[in-house]
């Protein structure tokens, strides 16, 4: 909807936006670091798809090798303490952790993005009450905010985890949406936008939104790996998915117990995890260059 | 240093800490007495055994009567009640005890996030651009990416079982506390393990804040009126570049804190961190209720002290 809005009004100007993207993507392509993790993150992608029709070996599959056998030509991964292939769970891993980390930050997005508009527009009480809120969020510690959110909500779902983990996260997007805002209320062109009657819900929309998207996709770029580790904390303490679906944290937390005997168990969510949150670091960085100049170092 | 003004403002940072806990406590005893179900539903108790049970943990008192007693109980006894697992085990000296082993663990993670943080950061700015800056520069990337449970499954996987293997058993780390408090050499890697992911911040921000320090005026003078490299880089540079380095303590040490969570139930220290996730898992609320207001005093008290740790290295700063 958001975007609908914006193409319709920013139409008169569409070739500087040309450009400014245009600019922002040979910056991006220039940066080998954020390219790479692009490439790995597309890849993750395709795999967490195609762990939806097909996997090598079903992924709850009790048995389908030795428990705690190694790698092999059958079981590259090897298998966990039922005999499942570890290879199968972590594809469907993926799936879990990216659907944990856009999840949530389609949801901050959809809280964080409206409210700081709101808040950075109109000010006055409004914008103290939000302010307040954002303060105090920040000053509780997430990871455990979190966790008492998965206790109190119940039983353990995926669903409950991406509202635990939004809860804890909105504020980082509302405290950026809400600065831009304030910075941009200011300047000349809303000011023409307002004095030519527009609405707010046009002005916030069509013309405030658009010149703050950079950072917004920067930041939501940096939120959908800090999702994801939190998901694998949860997990990893065994608040998370309910098995038999696996998480990279619970993977983990078995591989952990059996680590003498079987290495391989904990290595491998343990490094497709560490790859997935250093690409979307990476990619982060990249995107901040590119999309947002000004506030490089 | 020690001021009225600073005195001042520690009493009122106390009380501040005072009703943190009780909001915190507050917001947690009422969610939690919320939640459908009982507490005692995995015991399958039947009668006037359930009765006597429900009535021994006052839950079959209304539940503002259950909360204002809740609220006498901690303040004017320091009683936080009694386990419902291991029943007649009371929870405020038992937190308390976890608390300390929980600050214990902080504490050296803390030394190590600092100390090498600090000295990665100085010799990755001196050596700027050489191989050195290079290989620093990468490791705090990937310290910083890391997970600090995989962080600390690496070097489980290295120290206690391949060094195992490869001296026969000669030299390795044993997982796990034989007493309340870790020994030194029960400590270091779980320190290690979760103050690596915060060293490489400290790190990094020292390198900046070094690279812009050591281009001014004052650390030329310095080096022009012959001060041996090491001084100037140790007392006149270094202490100024700290000062951005200290902005980040407070974030810093409740990560360490949060991240106790995860490091405690790896290595199996009794702290806060592990009896949190064993009484989520045991649904033993009254120790979850527990734990959540002891973080919240240990939190607070670890910012304050962070707060007055500003005074000590910047002398600007006064309360």
């Amino acid at each position: 909807m958001a975007a609908t809005a914006a193409a319709v009004v920013v139409r008169p100007v569409t070739p500087v936006q040309a450009s400014l993207w245009s600019d922002a993507w040979r910056r991006l392509r220039r940066n080998r670091l954020a390219l790479a993790g692009a490439i790995y993150l597309l890849f993750l992608l395709g795999v967490a798809l195609i762990a939806f029709v097909w996997t090598p070996y079903p992924m709850a599959g009790v048995a389908v090798a030795a428990p705690y056998s190694g790698p092999s030509s059958a079981h590259i991964f090897g298998a966990d303490l039922l005999g499942r292939d570890v290879l199968s769970r972590v594809m469907v891993g993926a799936q879990i952790s990216l659907t944990v980390g856009i999840g949530t930050q389609l949801i901050v997005l959809a809280v964080g993005v409206p409210v700081g508009l709101i808040a950075g527009y109109f000010g006055g009480w409004l914008d103290s009450i939000v302010s307040f809120l954002v303060n105090v969020f920040y000053g509780v510690p997430d990871l455990l905010v979190a966790l008492l959110l998965v206790v109190l909500l119940g039983h353990p779902g995926l669903d409950k985890i991406i509202i635990a983990i939004s809860v804890t996260r909105w504020m980082d997007m509302t405290r950026l949406v809400r600065g831009q805002t304030l910075a941009l209320r200011e300047r000349e062109f809303i000011e023409a936008a307002r004095a030519s009657g527009a609405r707010p819900i046009k002005i916030l929309f069509g013309h405030v939104l658009p010149n703050a998207l950079g950072p917004v996709i920067v930041q939501a770029t940096f939120g959908v790996p800090a999702a994801i580790l939190f998901e694998a904390f949860l997990s990893f303490l065994g608040l998370g998915v309910p098995p038999p679906q696996p998480s990279w944290g619970s993977m983990a937390a078995d591989g952990l117990s059996a680590i003498r005997i079987a290495p391989h168990m904990v290595i491998a969510p343990s490094i497709a995890l560490s790859l997935t949150l250093m690409a979307f670091n990476f990619l982060g960085d990249g995107l901040r260059d590119a999309l947002d100049p000004r506030s490089r170092r | 240093m020690l001021t009225r003004g600073t005195l001042i403002y520690i009493s009122q940072r106390l009380v501040l800490i005072v009703f943190t806990v009780l909001a915190v406590s507050s917001a947690v005893f009422l969610g939690i007495h919320r939640l459908p179900g009982d507490a005692l539903f995995n015991e399958h108790l039947h009668g006037t055994e359930y009765q006597n049970v429900l009535h021994h943990y006052g839950l079959d008192l209304p539940l503002w009567t259950q909360y204002t007693n809740y609220l006498t109980g901690m303040f004017l006894h320091g009683d936080l009640g009694e386990s419902f697992v291991n029943r007649g085990v009371k929870i405020a000296p038992l937190v308390l005890r976890e608390a300390t082993v929980s600050a214990e663990v902080g504490a050296f993670a803390l030394i190590f996030t600092i100390g090498l943080g600090m000295l990665l950061g100085v010799v990755a700015a001196v050596r700027q651009n050489t191989w050195v800056d290079y290989v620093l520069s990468t490791t705090s990337v990937i310290g910083y990416s890391m997970p600090s449970f995989v962080i600390a499954t690496f070097l489980i996987l290295f120290f206690a079982v391949w060094l195992d293997n490869f001296t026969q058993g000669g030299f390795y780390f044993q997982i796990g506390w034989t007493g309340t408090y870790g020994s030194i050499g029960e400590i270091w890697l779980p320190a290690f393990a979760l103050g690596f992911p915060y060293a490489s911040i400290v790190a990094r921000l020292t390198r900046a804040s070094m690279l812009e320090v050591i281009r001014q005026d004052y650390i030329r003078t310095a080096r022009a009126k012959g001060l041996r490299e090491q001084i100037i880089i140790v007392r006149h540079a270094l202490r100024n570049a700290l000062i951005p380095v200290v902005t980040i303590l407070g974030p810093l040490v409740i990560g360490i804190i949060t991240g106790g969570v995860i490091i405690e139930n790896i290595f199996g220290i009794p702290g806060l961190g592990k009896e949190f996730a064993t009484s989520i898992l045991n649904r033993d609320y009254n120790i979850v209720i527990g734990v959540f207001t002891m973080y919240a005093a240990l939190i607070g008290i670890a910012n304050l002290g962070v707060d007055l740790l500003y005074v000590v290295i910047d002398p600007r700063i006064r309360y």
